[in-house]
């Protein structure tokens, strides 16, 4: 009998439940993303691959972009890494290089995911050392030129003019009325990256670059200098206080209608759509001739090689960059292609303008000294618009990068 | 002393021997240890590079500036701030009608989280659409906004002047409760003797709160000295490094660099510097008492 009621408890221990599948609780660490209602649709996509992957569940962290960089390092170093997180493109060859995120050319080749499926710009973003750290998850683009068209139409100004150097200087030019409170172009040189992206869309319009293909420091080349000479000229268009100006505080200027021309990505549209200015857009600007190229920003999708669940990291990665889920998880552009076109339709002003732009840009510079190097930039940056000469600003910048050890 | 009582002094002592060994020196020395090493995100295994880092920092381009920097903004922010809350300590040890009022009020600015008041500034400063540039166009000083924040020349006084704000009430606080206890006979001895207000204050006020002040002074310089936060928001340090001072230095590299080594190393010349200059100030003291002796 005794033998009976052991076998008996033993059986009862060993319910269909205990034969199950293990779940695997992933967590995946987020950018807290701006667009209102984002966070819903990514609570249901969240549902929906947790339906379609039984044993798999997600764990989602938001985190705010000042402090997401230092939270992820610090996770990193303390061994509490994620399994998933998004990282910003300029953070990516950092990441790869500590050696903290895992390779994916395996798994990407395995799957079939093609380059082809995303932007190249973004696409190339996620390699470092030609091997494969992550997915775009989702891009936009510096700079787009929003214009306000009632300064333009009263100007006589036509808006196709600010696409070419001297069509932006001349427009600026006429809209300038310090005494009205009035300026051109909404420059700004303060510590941030976004003085540094900006400058970087006119060096790549101009044909240069900030790195060659040897990571050795480009900004003096003919390219590079010639854009930043064409920045310097535009100083005198621009608000007072540059240096210590961001792309927010042109913003408010554009909105309280006293600049011309603002340099945003395309992120920028849904507070303009929310705002009384009739606004248009533009994009960037080049030599004439040329075709505006932009500095690419955004998001990609890591798995940590700390990650106990790579391959379940690696099928959530995969369903966030799906056609049919990117779109509605992104508040920037979705990284595939296919799915960008169709948000863009659906959500922005201009989406075959906005698809070329994204077609043309590059990436930042992709290095792991990253963070170094744009904050020389931004040395630069400020040196250039204070009036140096900007051959001997950049000649100083480069010596800085080269320097880098 | 009793056996018994050397334990038990040993007892209650080491609670707070500890608390200071691993809350203060423990994190100290760490950082001079780091300072030795090369650490950064993407080389996480420290590596021992001797006094390499310091080399490096005292051969960089930007450790002059950053000396400099701070140096003068210690210096300005603690006698404007003291100088400023003397004076206003003195106003408010007058009976003058809605006294409690005013003492209330002028701890505003103390009151104020660091980021807001910083935030605050920020907009009074702002070259288009700023307070202080419309006062002074409607008062006739040009007919275009100064960019205080966003100029070399300008920033570091535009910055002073904020930080002066935000901690002169806490400067007359202290000064005004110095102040209450200046001992009435003495005051009225003076006077007895013909002497003024301003004598008055030479010599009877301001020696009876010599302690008061010099500890004030020094408070103010270490809290200046590691103040952060105002001019993060302002400037960043910038432009063109003319704001930038060592906290701000260590944080750019620490955090936005994740160099940690070489943040370490700027931590470590910032104690070096406060050091001195809180020595400074206390050879100056003795000096001037001997002067008075």
């Amino acid at each position: 009998m005794k033998k009976l009621l052991l076998a008996a408890t033993m059986l009862a221990g060993l319910t269909p439940a205990a034969f199950a599948q293990e779940t695997i609780t992933l967590k995946f660490w987020d950018n807290q993303q701006t667009e209102s209602g984002l966070s819903q649709y990514q609570k249901e996509a969240v549902k929906r691959f947790e339906a379609e992957n039984p044993g798999i569940k997600i764990e989602v962290t938001t985190i705010p972009y000042p402090e997401f960089q230092q939270r992820l390092l610090t996770a990193v170093q303390g061994g509490n890494a994620p399994d998933v997180s998004t990282v910003d493109q300029i953070w990516q060859a950092a990441f790869a290089e500590a050696g903290a995120v895992a390779e994916l050319d395996a798994q990407a080749k395995a799957a079939g995911v093609s380059p082809d499926t995303f932007f190249k710009g973004a696409w190339d973003s996620a390699n470092y050392n030609g091997k494969l750290y992550g997915v775009p998850f989702n891009v936009d683009v510096w700079q787009f030129s929003f214009l306000n068209n009632a300064l333009f139409k009263e100007a006589g100004i036509d808006p196709a003019s600010i696409t070419t150097f001297d069509g932006l200087k001349a427009a600026a030019e006429k809209l300038t009325d310090p005494a009205k409170g009035k300026y051109g172009v909404g420059l700004f040189g303060h510590k941030g990256e976004d003085t540094v992206v900006v400058m970087n869309s006119f060096i790549f319009s101009n044909g240069g670059k900030v790195l060659d293909e040897n990571g050795k420091c480009a900004l003096t080349s003919k390219e590079s200098v010639g854009a930043l000479e064409y920045l310097q000229s535009l100083v005198p268009f621009a608000p007072k206080g540059i240096l210590n100006a961001s792309s927010g505080d042109m913003r408010e200027l554009f909105l309280n209608g006293s600049l011309g021309v603002e340099f945003w990505p395309a992120l920028e549209q849904p507070t303009l759509q929310k705002s009384k200015i009739d606004w248009d857009f533009e994009n960037g600007t080049a030599p004439s001739g040329k075709t505006p190229v932009g500095a690419y920003g955004g998001w990609n999708l890591v798995v940590y090689k700390s990650s106990p669940h790579q391959d379940a990291a690696w099928k959530f990665i995969q369903f966030l960059t799906r056609e049919d889920v990117n779109g509605a998880v992104v508040d920037l552009i979705p990284a595939n292609v296919k799915a960008a076109k169709t948000f863009l339709e659906a959500n922005r002003k201009g989406a075959d303008k906005i698809m070329t732009h994204l077609a043309n840009a590059q990436p930042r510079p992709l290095s792991a000294r990253y963070l170094e190097v744009s904050d020389i930039e931004v040395t630069l940056a400020q040196d250039v618009y204070s009036g140096a000469n900007p051959a001997e600003a950049a000649k100083k910048a480069c010596a800085a990068i080269d320097a880098l050890d | 002393m009793l056996k018994r009582d050397r334990w038990l002094t040993w007892i209650f002592v080491t609670p707070a021997v500890l608390l200071v060994a691993v809350l203060m020196y423990y994190p100290m020395i760490g950082t001079v240890i780091e300072s030795l090493y090369s650490t950064s995100f993407i080389n996480p295994t420290p590596k021992f590079v001797g006094l390499a880092v310091y080399k490096k920092i005292f051969a960089s381009a930007d450790f002059g500036q950053i000396v400099w920097n701070s140096c003068i903004w210690t210096l300005a922010v603690v006698v404007l701030q003291n100088v400023f809350g003397f004076l206003c300590a003195l106003l408010l040890n007058q009976k003058l009608p809605g006294q409690g009022l005013m003492r209330s009020l002028i701890l505003l600015p103390w009151v104020l989280p660091g980021v807001v008041a910083a935030i605050l500034w920020r907009f009074m400063y702002d070259p288009q659409l700023g307070l202080i540039n419309s006062f002074l166009i409607s008062a006739g000083f040009g007919d275009q906004g100064l960019a205080w924040l966003a100029d070399s020349s300008t920033a570091m006084a535009a910055v002073v002047i904020a930080a002066v704000w935000k901690g002169f009430p806490f400067a007359t606080i202290v000064y005004l409760a110095a102040l209450q206890n200046v001992e009435e006979e003495q005051m009225e001895a003076a006077r007895i003797d013909g002497a003024g207000p301003v004598r008055r204050l030479w010599h009877v006020v301001l020696p009876s709160m010599k302690e008061v002040i010099a500890i004030n002074f020094i408070l103010t310089t270490i809290l200046t000295f590691n103040y952060f936060d105002m001019i993060w928001v302002l400037t960043r340090g910038g432009p063109q490094n003319s704001t930038h001072i060592f906290p701000t230095k260590i944080y750019e590299l620490g955090f936005g660099q994740f160099r940690f080594g070489e943040a370490a190393g700027y931590g470590v010349v910032s104690i070096v510097v406060l050091a001195l200059l809180i020595t400074l100030y206390f050879l100056t003291q003795r000096g001037g008492r001997r002067a008075v002796a």
